[in-house]
């Protein structure tokens, strides 16, 4: 279904909701739609930070009951109506999320879940403990609506009406932005996300109050309409359990999952309620309940909307071309990355350094995995990093780029200190790095696996579309330099191995870096691939960029870069040209003797994954 | 958007059925009452005697004719002790199934929530249960306390009991142990105050949450108080774990008075046989009490149910009780009439007569009872009372 | 002084018991990475149980618990084949979804078979205490702390000294080098599962005789053990008995020193307080899986 199909048919269920009232008159219908569209608008935002960002809130129906308390204290004591200061109810919601995100910046997973449910308990008990302000276990009373009897609850029935309708719109705004980029990107990988520049922290600060402003303001309107503030009612486990509910059998993730998912379960809500009178009414809503629960995560983990795409897929058999057989076209480097491209020392004088470590140690527990490892990396070489399996390589990549802290000794990048940075930073600095198994977002397409690299931190860039305008067409530009150019709208997880590798190159890139640390290359892809790479690495390196290369491959190696570091046991034991090297026997010892032999020959061709 | 689509669409054809069509008095289709309890849930335990009180009304009113010459059919949704779920149960009740008549739910959180539907949709709206104050702050005009007193005048008679006590057996020190509840700690503050004129001394005052459940520390602090009279204030099992650990803890007051807590069936047996004499309660209603119809109804329900009616029983059949009496005496299904005649009215039933003020609040008094061999004698107010004997000194348990 | 003293007592006492209510659930996710949320009602199952048995035999509850930890054993394997190592192969993630689903389920069941009325085993002693001077230590919290402490005992005996617990230890450190040493990972997974639900029946039965509890409970003891596990540290056996008794004694603390009120809202607190100071908990080390050594 194309864009506009999909609005025109948005609008016209917006307008048959919009009549519903007008039309029937059924004050309980309004109120199950009131209820739905409260659910929806909870279990939308709910997504933003549990479906996008993949961090699951057991506490959302908090912020109902903040802006509920906020809307009814302030209408209280200014004398107007709760209606008008909703909105403040949205930006109590969303400052609550902004100081429980700083709180919360270090915890992942599973305490985050912990987090949230202590946050919807602790602020119940405040709002219970705190009498002077909330009425306590009093309640709080609000007026009754002023308006005539006549009108109904058509007020309520709007304003939560227009809160759906901003929620969707908010959701696919962020959707398309390089925020939610971003998000999907913590929520596959959030270390290799802070690698290519997202700002995890800033990412789910602003995540986490999006998914709770229009939270509040519908639960100051809610609040209006019962009337009637009670903490028990108001900060509600039970409510929280239902949006999570919603969210995951409409699909979390997507933009219509979560109201679908709210849609079908408050009347589902509704129908038990009625349906079973009697004294056992409750247990079996709690069972049909916590069944639905189990079943949802057994047999439709992924959600309704996701599982009918598959099947509609499948059944129009809907399939993207082949890529199989694509070529990969040779493409000149990007006018950008010429344009920015570092000066080279023209004046024949060595280069000055521009990435060094010194005297860096790592240890784990009782392992010494890095002692004292130094070297510094030329600007505008291609320096290799070699060493036999164990030796340190990929834990001096990860101190380097931050993934570790030193446990003793310095980085320096372009004269900074940088040891103590955090990757984030570092990627702004100007460094990339790939990963010996490629790192893709596997829930992105490969355009928004590129897209998604921010080179820099600014707001505006955050919020506007990722998919579509300047970053896009960068992101386009990058992956046809690569020779991806056809594969821009495949998933990344049907990528084959080696081209993974490639759209990771591309990822790296877009941070238009000065230096690019590369784990194995060269390792598991077939030699048309490897001579393709080499040439990309070249005519990068024509461009003033610098590489570091850790690999197994001694041909690659030789041809390609000077000079070799040669890593034993975490020390540096040679720093010379390939020749040099190559016959040092201190090197051969260590390393060629055995190794050399033996990974050259059984280095895998093809591209298994 | 497909979502919206196919809510709008069941929307439509939901609004299409929704009109029941209201039927004149002289239908003999049956007229139906709404409610909607909280039977499952924290105080399911208090709501399902509630229902059958309700049950028990409407049997015995078919047996007589029923109402307006019509049979009464009860509507019952439970509402699982959730808000969200008992407005939009009345909202239904009201809007979509149309009923003719409706009856309040239990518990003052419930009511709070339920109250202003009613007043909206100008239903007369009688609740057996709910006297906080907040309920009738607004001025309600369709809501009517099937209690005879609310929150405020429910300790008075123990208060006359203290006054009436010899000065030697009259406590000198108090302590509160109230939980955390608009109905509990308003108890709490006029007690204070009527206390405190009779020169009665608070010594503690501590509340706890509702949904505590260790008390041992609680106790023990009011032990080291050590006052002559414990005011426990209770909604319902929290006040049997509170003694418990008072036992626990060695720690027997003179006098103790807990309300809510001793009128629940599983009283005695929770803190054990005999270590119930001397304590002190209110009564909304006494099976003792000789108030027309209250024989009948105690030794009807008995023989229908098999167990002696509660208190919460008792206060659901006087709603009924109240809102049969207006109807028939409006002759119509006229809710802002029945309102008004309600206002203007005493009504008679078996908690005594009932009267309104503007709000609502019913003007009767409370029972003052104490546990004397194992059953609740009711020693207050005396015009009412069953036996002359009170206990100012309670045995140690 | 004798306030404190008291207070004190009354604190460790409480903790003893959590912390044998809390140990299967630390063990767990040591173990398995699994965050079972219906722990909570795994334990309002045996204290359900326990009370049912005892109204029916008058059998001491103490003793029911300890004879109910087979069946809760089987209970936890059950669950654990039927849901948890399901949904543990589609998404982790959603295990917590799936088991709070299990806990909700749960606390229905038993609603219908028992009804939501208040519960609880009064046997004689159950309101009696022994004297030491101005200090008392009620008999029932004294029978369940020493009954949970000798049980603790013993699962760390067990973890320690036989086969099962070794291959659980193993597993703990590596799955893929346990398999390799040819342990049954699988196999060795739903013991853990079980041998962490059979903690609750004591736990439980415990619970049944200190507390009045309603099939809703279990909010209120997962809430509990949540606390306990994120400030001993996740995974950390050891932890979470540290965790138990300082949450027990702020509890009776809160309770006697400061309000009430606040006494249901120390978890919490100390969930936060934890979570900002030191997200690994006070024991646990960070990126590392203790697991089920100590």
């Amino acid at each position: 279904m194309n864009r506009a199909a999909k609005l025109s048919l948005a609008a016209l269920g917006v307008t048959l909701l919009a009549l519903v009232p007008v039309v029937s008159g059924n004050i309980y219908l309004q109120n199950l739609l009131i209820m739905t569209f409260l659910l929806a608008v909870l279990a939308s935002g709910w997504n933003i930070i549990g479906g996008y960002a993949g961090y699951i809130s057991l506490g959302h129906s908090a912020f109902i009951g903040v802006g509920a308390y906020t809307a009814g204290i302030l209408a209280n004591r200014w004398g107007v109506s709760p209606l008008v200061v909703a909105p403040l109810g949205g930006v109590a919601a969303a400052l609550i999320a902004l100081s429980l995100s700083l709180v919360t910046g270090r915890t992942r997973g599973a305490a985050f879940v912990i987090v949230t449910f202590a946050m919807l308990e602790l602020l119940g008990l405040v709002a219970t403990n705190w009498p002077g302000l909330t009425g306590g276990a009093d309640g709080l009373v609000l007026p009754l609506p002023s308006w005539s009897v006549d009108i109904q609850n058509w007020p309520f029935y709007y304003a939560l009406l227009l809160l759906v309708v901003l929620s969707v719109l908010m959701s696919i705004a962020i959707k398309r932005s390089k925020l939610g980029l971003g998000l999907v990107a913590i929520r596959d990988d959030e270390d290799k996300a802070a690698g290519i520049g997202v700002t995890t922290p800033v990412y789910k600060a602003i995540a986490f109050m999006a998914s709770a402003v229009l939270v509040g303001v519908a639960g100051s309107v809610y609040g209006y309409y019962v009337s009637y503030l009670d903490t028990s009612a108001l900060f509600d486990i039970t409510l929280s359990v239902e949006v999570v509910l919603a969210a995951l059998i409409g699909g979390r993730g997507t933009v219509w999952g979560p109201v679908l998912g709210a849609a079908i379960l408050q009347p589902l809500i509704e129908v038990t309620n009625s349906s079973f009178g009697g004294a056992s009414a409750g247990a079996v809503r709690l069972l049909l309940f916590g069944g639905l629960l189990v079943a949802v995560a057994l047999l439709l983990p992924r959600g309704l909307l996701p599982e009918l795409e598959r099947l509609a897929r499948r059944i129009l058999r809907h399939r993207e071309p082949s890529l199989t057989g694509a070529r990969l076209a040779d493409r000149p480097v990007p006018e950008f990355l010429r344009r920015s491209a570092p000066p080279v020392a023209a004046d024949g004088t060595a280069p000055p350094s521009l990435l060094s470590v010194a005297g860096v140690s790592k240890r784990f527990g009782g392992v010494k995995a890095l002692d004292g490892a130094s070297f510094s990396v030329r600007a505008g070489s291609i320096t290799a990093l070699i060493g036999p399996n164990g030796s340190g390589k990929t834990t001096l990549f990860n101190v380097m780029d931050g993934t570790y802290r030193a446990s003793a000794g310095e980085v320096r990048l372009a004269g900074d200190d940088i040891t103590e940075w955090s990757r984030t930073r570092r990627a702004f600095a100007g460094m990339g790095r790939t990963y010996q198994l490629p790192r893709l977002f596997d829930s992105l397409s490969v355009l928004e696996n590129v897209a998604a690299v921010t080179d820099e931190f600014r707001l505006r860039t955050l919020l506007a579309s990722a998919v579509s305008g300047a970053e896009a067409e960068r992101a386009t530009e990058l992956l046809e330099f690569v020779g991806l150019g056809d594969y821009v709208d495949a998933r990344a997880s049907e990528l084959s191995y080696g081209q993974r590798k490639l759209v990771e190159l591309a990822q790296v890139l877009m941070l238009d870096p000065a230096v690019i640390l590369l784990d194995e290359p060269a390792a598991g892809i077939n030699p048309t691939l490897i001579r393709r790479l080499a040439g990309l690495i070249r005519s990068l390196n024509e461009t003033g960029r610098t590489f570091v290369i850790v690999e197994h491959d001694m041909h690659f190696v030789l041809s390609l870069c000077d000079p070799v570091v040669v890593l034993s046991r975490g020390t540096v034991i040679a720093d010379d040209g390939p020749q040099a090297v190559s016959s040092d026997p201190a090197v051969l010892e260590a390393y060629l003797g055995d190794d050399f032999v033996a990974e050259d020959i059984d280095a895998p061709v093809g591209a298994a994954r | 958007m497909v979502a919206a689509a196919a809510l709008a669409l069941t929307a439509a054809a939901c609004g299409a059925d929704g009109g029941g069509g209201e039927s004149g008095a002289a239908s003999k289709e049956p007229l139906v009452i709404g409610m909607s309890l909280p039977l499952t849930g924290p105080v399911a335990d208090r709501a399902k005697p509630g229902l059958e009180g309700y049950r028990y009304w409407v049997d015995e009113i078919n047996r007589k004719g029923g109402m307006l010459g019509r049979q009464v059919k009860l509507k019952v949704l439970d509402d699982g002790f959730d808000q969200r779920t008992a407005i939009s149960d009345y909202t239904k009740l009201i809007g979509q199934d149309k009923v003719d008549l409706i009856l309040g739910t239990f518990s003052s959180d419930l009511n709070l929530a339920v109250a202003p539907i009613a007043e909206r949709y100008k239903y007369v709206y009688v609740e057996p249960s709910g006297g906080a104050d907040e309920i009738f702050e607004r001025n309600p005009k369709y809501l009517f306390f099937a209690q005879p007193a609310t929150t405020q005048k429910l300790p008075k008679q123990f208060v006359e009991m203290l006054k009436r006590a010899p000065a030697d057996q009259r406590p000198k020190t108090v302590a509160f142990v109230t939980v955390d509840d608009p109905n509990t700690t308003q108890l709490e503050e006029i007690l204070k105050r009527d206390l405190g004129a009779l020169g009665i001394r608070t010594v503690l005052s501590s509340t706890y949450a509702q949904d505590a459940t260790n008390f041992d520390a609680i106790v023990n602090r009011v032990k080291r108080a050590n006052p002559d009279l414990v005011v426990s204030g209770a909604v319902a099992q929290d006040g049997i774990n509170v003694v418990r650990s008072m036992q626990k803890l060695r720690f027997s007051p003179k006098m103790l008075y807990q309300v809510n807590a001793p009128t629940d069936p599983a009283y005695a047996d929770g803190i054990g046989e005999g270590a119930t004499e001397g304590i002190l309660t209110y009564l909304g209603w006494s099976a003792e009490a000789d108030y027309p119809g209250n024989r009948e109804f105690v030794a009807g329900y008995r023989k229908q149910f098999g167990a002696e009616p509660s208190e919460d029983a008792a206060n659901s059949y006087t709603a009924g009780q109240v809102l049969a009496k207006a109807v028939g005496e409006v002759g119509k299904l006229d809710q802002p009439a029945i309102a008004k005649w309600l206002h203007a009215n005493t009504v008679e039933t078996i908690v005594g007569p009932l009267r309104w003020d503007a709000a609502g609040r019913s003007q009767g008094e409370m029972l003052l009872a104490q546990f004397q061999d194992g059953k609740l004698r009711v020693i207050g107010p005396p015009s009412a009372a069953t036996t002359e004997k009170v206990i100012y000194d309670k045995p140690s348990w | 002084m004798t306030l404190l003293a008291q207070t004190l007592i009354f604190g460790l006492l409480t903790g003893g018991v959590y912390a044998l209510m809390s140990s299967g659930f630390t063990l767990t996710f040591g173990v398995m990475r699994v965050i079972n949320l219906a722990h909570g009602a795994l334990l309002i199952v045996a204290a359900f149980f326990t009370w049912w048995l005892w109204d029916r035999t008058g059998i001491d509850p103490l003793l029911l618990g300890l004879g109910l930890t087979v069946v809760m054993y089987g209970i936890g394997w059950v669950l654990y084949k039927t849901v948890i190592a399901r949904v543990q192969r589609i998404d982790p993630e959603l295990t917590l979804v799936a088991s709070f689903g299990v806990a909700v389920a749960a606390s229905g069941v038993l609603s219908l078979i028992w009804g939501t009325e208040a519960r609880a085993a009064t046997p004689s002693y159950f309101n009696t205490s022994i004297s030491l001077g101005e200090i008392v230590i009620p008999r029932a919290q004294l029978y369940a702390c020493v009954g949970a402490v000798l049980l603790l005992a013993a699962l760390y005996a067990l973890l320690r000294g036989t086969f099962v617990g070794r291959s659980i230890r193993a597993c703990a450190t590596s799955r893929n080098g346990a398999a390799l040493v040819g342990i049954d990972v699988e196999r060795t997974m739903a013991q853990m599962f079980a041998i962490g639900a059979a903690t609750t029946a004591f736990g439980g039965a415990a619970l049944a005789v200190l507390y009045q509890f309603v099939p809703d409970s279990h909010y209120v003891w997962i809430g509990r053990v949540l606390c306990i596990v994120v400030l001993g540290g996740f995974g950390s056996f050891a932890g979470a008995a540290a965790g138990a008794v300082i949450l027990g004694i702020g509890e009776a603390l809160t309770a006697a020193y400061w309000d009430t009120r606040w006494t249901t809202a120390v978890p919490y607190l100390l969930i936060i307080a934890i979570l900002i100071l030191r997200p690994q908990g006070l024991f646990g080390a960070r990126h590392r899986l203790e697991g089920a050594t100590t």
